[in-house]
């Protein structure tokens, strides 16, 4: 990919992650046979949350909200610029850290059980999402994100399995039904979420549209020769998980771990070794 | 060079006997004297020596060995008869009787017992000055605890005869040698642990004997074996110079399983916990920085030999469920120092993972790990001690105190575990090696090479979960800090831990010089190869690794000093509110989550057991 393209998609990001956001509300919106919100309502939300009067609870926890948002915005950076996929992976998840961090910093319960439960939740995607990196490795050779870009055929053809071990884990990533014990609305008042108002919430809530492109672009890869495979997949991935999210109840964080480790990490392992007997092959 | 490297054998020894006789303010200088001179030394021996060096014992020093090791055994015998402990007993009577064996049947006339290269000089300077810091650092913990003035002088005596056993062992190349000063640490870790005299600590150190006595007893069995069959001297040189024969597999899997019992791999890990209940100094010198960093040096040192036999298979996958069932043991405990003790064996099992793969990059992020594994824990160990006197408190689940009370010392913790954990801290780039290397191994052992990565990502999973948790735990405040004072320790603690803080954001500045000037020339010369490293633009390459700097400074940016900051960062001009608890003004005490193992422990000794019958087994294949 070029290099403008690839800035202008880092700076552009968050602007990208806000229209799909609308855009996922909406269609959230239709399957439930209401009309929705406006498309640009995260943009006017943006707007509304930035005039509310600052408040906090204290600056440490305000701090590591915001510091999240960047270090996020600095994850994606590096996956969309090529970098190495290890690397990106340990950058997003010490920016979930910071999160969790800010989650433990104040005295609140709400923020503390999120905390808790995002902490699990890591545990429960990331041993995965190393997998699948490791078999692109096998195939391609490279850690390097950009050399998926020159392999000759879409991953999806050569590693489904990993595609399908994504797809999984994307409800705990992107926090949606069944998994997203970590911000449970109606359980723990939205977790770490709570104790964030006014343009410090907006933080957080930018930050979650960060981690939607962030996810939406590991997608993409699986088909990243070829444009039009690629987009197919994310639109594909969009509407499982919003569709998922709207007909399937919350499970306990038990059951998303046990179905992360039982389900999930054996159907990327069996990935893991297809991937290196096909490279021996 | 030689005396100077004799006088880092011999000067601990004479000191240690100082100690005992001097009086207290006469005992502190000589300690703080001794620490410099033994940290400039090795730093000077490490900048000076280029090639390897071999030198011999003089003549007599033969008999002083054999005579050591057989009071050695005696003290062991008496031991096991004083306490009544039969596994002692047992051990010391077999090893006594492969002592008798050996001194009737001597080998082949060895000349040159000592060998010191790269690798050596390394150690020397980890263990000279982190021995130094903690040495510096007993001085005022010992001073008050409550035993008889005898007895302090007493501990302080052991650690500088540790420090001298300790640089014996990295330097030997004459395996009796070797098992001589491999069982002196042994010997120091049971007095040590010991030390308090009561009942778990006894129980505790019988049981630190007894299982590193298994590792002595494996390396006579190696010299007996190598005698048995004509290969000439026992020597690590020797082994060296044979590797590639089928008949050598048995000598490595013997060395490498005393190297894991030393690095308290399971199922022999439960010496390495037990001996958390000694005084702190000695968790940080012996269980996390020094000791137990023999297990990765024997690997090390043998890993050209080693690398690609199925032996360092066997090794590999057992390090690699060691990593992963520690990390999740780590879940379960609440003691400060029973964490640490269970992180240490995790980041172990890795360090000696990446010693048996043993290609370039991963002797690298072997050592890599080592230097800063050892740095980091030092400083933990030790913040565990100040926690300890100074605030009184032993359990995690007591931190949250701790932010208002000691902000210095919380923040020490918080950086401690941030530099196991986060970019661009060597641990972290270690731990990321180690996963890319990995998936080096898997193009030739698949199945291997597989399942270890899924150990690794998960363990290295749950690791980052279990820092997350005591972070969260130490970064918990009221609300906002209005005047942050420091508070005051004993400047023996307080300089102690900030010299060690300093070799931390050191080791994060220089990293890239570090790579180059001090982890290359180490790892070219154990592997025996040449190591280049290229860069092209801001992006290192070794062999097929490819560090990228400006994001790590960009993450170094983003992540640690972000931490850091946030401990002092302070918004103007806007309100402060209360957390939300749906309207009920309750107090609310918290502690932290647990998971609780006990289903899973056995399973585990299990499976290390198996492990360590599949090692023997292996070689008869």
């Amino acid at each position: 990919m070029d290099l403008y393209i690839q800035i202008a998609l880092i700076v552009l990001a968050p602007f990208i992650g806000g229209l799909v956001y609308g855009i996922e509300r909406v269609v959230k919106a239709r399957m439930q046979r209401r009309i929705g919100p406006p498309i640009l309502q995260p943009f006017y939300d943006f707007f509304k949350l930035a005039d509310k009067r600052k408040m906090i609870v204290h600056s440490t926890h305000a701090f590591l909200g915001i510091m999240h948002f960047f270090s996020l915005w600095f994850a994606l950076a590096v996956l969309l610029l090529g970098g190495d996929f290890i690397l990106v992976i340990f950058l997003h998840l010490l920016s979930t850290a910071l999160l969790i961090l800010a989650g433990y910093s104040t005295r609140s319960i709400f923020s503390h059980l999120g905390a808790n439960r995002t902490a699990v939740s890591v545990l429960a995607y990331e041993p995965i999402l190393i997998l699948v990196a490791v078999s692109v490795y096998m195939l391609t050779g490279s850690f390097d994100v950009s050399s998926i870009f020159s392999y000759d055929e879409p991953l999806l053809v050569k590693m489904p399995l990993a595609f399908l071990a994504l797809l999984l884990i994307l409800p705990i990533k992107l926090k949606k039904s069944p998994f997203d014990v970590a911000e449970a609305h109606q359980e723990i008042t939205g977790g770490v979420e709570l104790e964030y108002s006014g343009i410090f919430y907006e933080a957080i809530y930018t930050a979650k549209w960060i981690d939607e492109i962030f996810c939406y672009t590991l997608v993409y890869l699986f088909g990243a020769n070829n444009p039009l495979i690629g987009l197919g997949l994310v639109l594909f991935a969009f509407v499982f998980v919003n569709a998922l999210d709207n007909s399937s109840a919350r499970v306990s964080y038990k059951q998303m771990l046990r179905f992360s480790l039982t389900i999930a990490l054996p159907i990327a392992f069996i990935n893991l070794l297809l991937a290196i007997f096909q490279q021996v092959l | 060079m030689v005396p100077f490297i004799s006088s880092l054998f011999l000067l601990p020894v004479i000191v240690s006997g100082l100690v005992l006789i001097l009086p207290k303010n006469l005992s502190r200088v000589l300690v703080i004297a001794t620490a410099v001179i033994l940290s400039a030394l090795s730093l000077y021996l490490f900048i000076a020596i280029d090639q390897p060096l071999k030198f011999s014992a003089p003549e007599y020093f033969n008999q002083v060995v054999v005579a050591a090791d057989f009071l050695l055994l005696l003290f062991f015998a008496w031991v096991a008869i004083k306490r009544k402990s039969l596994l002692v007993g047992l051990m010391t009577l077999l090893q006594l009787g492969a002592s008798i064996y050996l001194f009737k049947n001597p080998g082949s006339e060895n000349t040159v017992q000592f060998y010191v290269d790269k690798l050596s000089l390394f150690m020397f300077l980890l263990i000279n000055v982190i021995s130094s810091i903690i040495c510096i650092f007993s001085l005022k913990y010992i001073d008050e605890e409550d035993c008889s003035n005898f007895r302090k002088k007493y501990f302080l005596s052991i650690l500088f005869w540790f420090i001298a056993a300790m640089n014996l062992v990295v330097s030997s190349d004459n395996l009796e040698y070797f098992f001589l000063f491999f069982e002196l640490t042994t010997l120091a870790s049971f007095l040590l642990i010991a030390f308090r005299k009561d009942e778990i600590s006894v129980r505790n150190a019988l049981t630190a004997l007894w299982m590193n006595q298994i590792g002595g007893l494996a390396i006579l069995a190696t010299i007996f074996f190598i005698n048995y069959n004509g290969y000439g001297e026992a020597t690590f040189t020797n082994l060296l110079a044979h590797a590639g024969t089928t008949t050598i597999l048995l000598p490595l899997a013997l060395l490498s399983i005393a190297a894991l019992i030393k690095g308290a791999q399971m199922p022999f890990s439960k010496w390495l916990l037990g001996a958390m209940v000694a005084p702190t100094p000695v968790s940080a010198l012996l269980h996390s920085s020094t000791m137990v960093k023999i297990a990765p040096f024997i690997i090390l040192r043998l890993s050209p030999a080693l690398q690609g036999t199925p032996v360092a298979w066997v090794i590999i996958a057992l390090t690699g469920f060691v990593f992963a069932a520690s990390a999740i043991g780590a879940l379960s405990q609440d003691n400060f120092k029973r964490i640490l003790a269970h992180s240490t064996i995790a980041l172990l099992a890795l360090m000696i993972m990446m010693a048996a793969v043993g290609t370039q990059v991963t002797i690298i992020a072997a050592l890599t790990l080592i230097l800063f594994h050892g740095i980091s824990k030092c400083m933990l160990f030790l913040n565990a001690g100040v926690l300890e006197r100074v605030f009184h408190f032993k359990q995690a689940s007591d931190m949250d105190r701790l932010a208002e009370s000691g902000p210095f010392t919380s923040f020490l913790v918080a950086i401690g575990f941030m530099s196991l954990l986060l970019p661009p801290f060597g641990a972290f780039i270690g731990k990321w090696f180690s996963i890319e290397t990995l998936g080096s191994l898997a193009v030739t052992q698949r199945i291997l090479g597989a399942l270890v990565i899924v150990l690794i990502a998960f363990g290295g999973a749950v690791l980052s979960l279990l820092y997350f948790k005591v972070i969260g735990l130490i970064i918990a405040r009221k609300g906002e800090h209005d005047k942050l004072k420091f508070e005051h320790t004993s400047p023996y603690y307080n300089v102690t831990l900030n010299i060690l803080l300093a070799f931390v954001i050191a080791g994060v500045i220089g990293f890239p010089f570090l790579i180059t000037d001090y982890f290359i020339p180490v790892a070219s010369q154990t592997l025996g190869q040449e190591i280049v490293m290229t860069t092209t633009g801001l992006t290192m390459h070794i062999g097929q690794m490819s560090l990228p700097i400006i994001p790590l400074i960009i993450a170094f940016l983003l992540l640690p000093v972000t931490i850091v900051l946030a401990l002092f960062v302070r918004f103007k001009n806007v309100d402060r509110a209360k957390e939300y608890a749906c309207g009920e003004k309750v107090n609310y005490s918290f502690s932290t989550m647990y998971f609780s193992t006990d289903k899973a422990t056995p399973y585990f000794t299990a499976v290390g057991i198996l492990f360590f019958i599949a090692l023997l087994v292996v070689v008869l294949i």
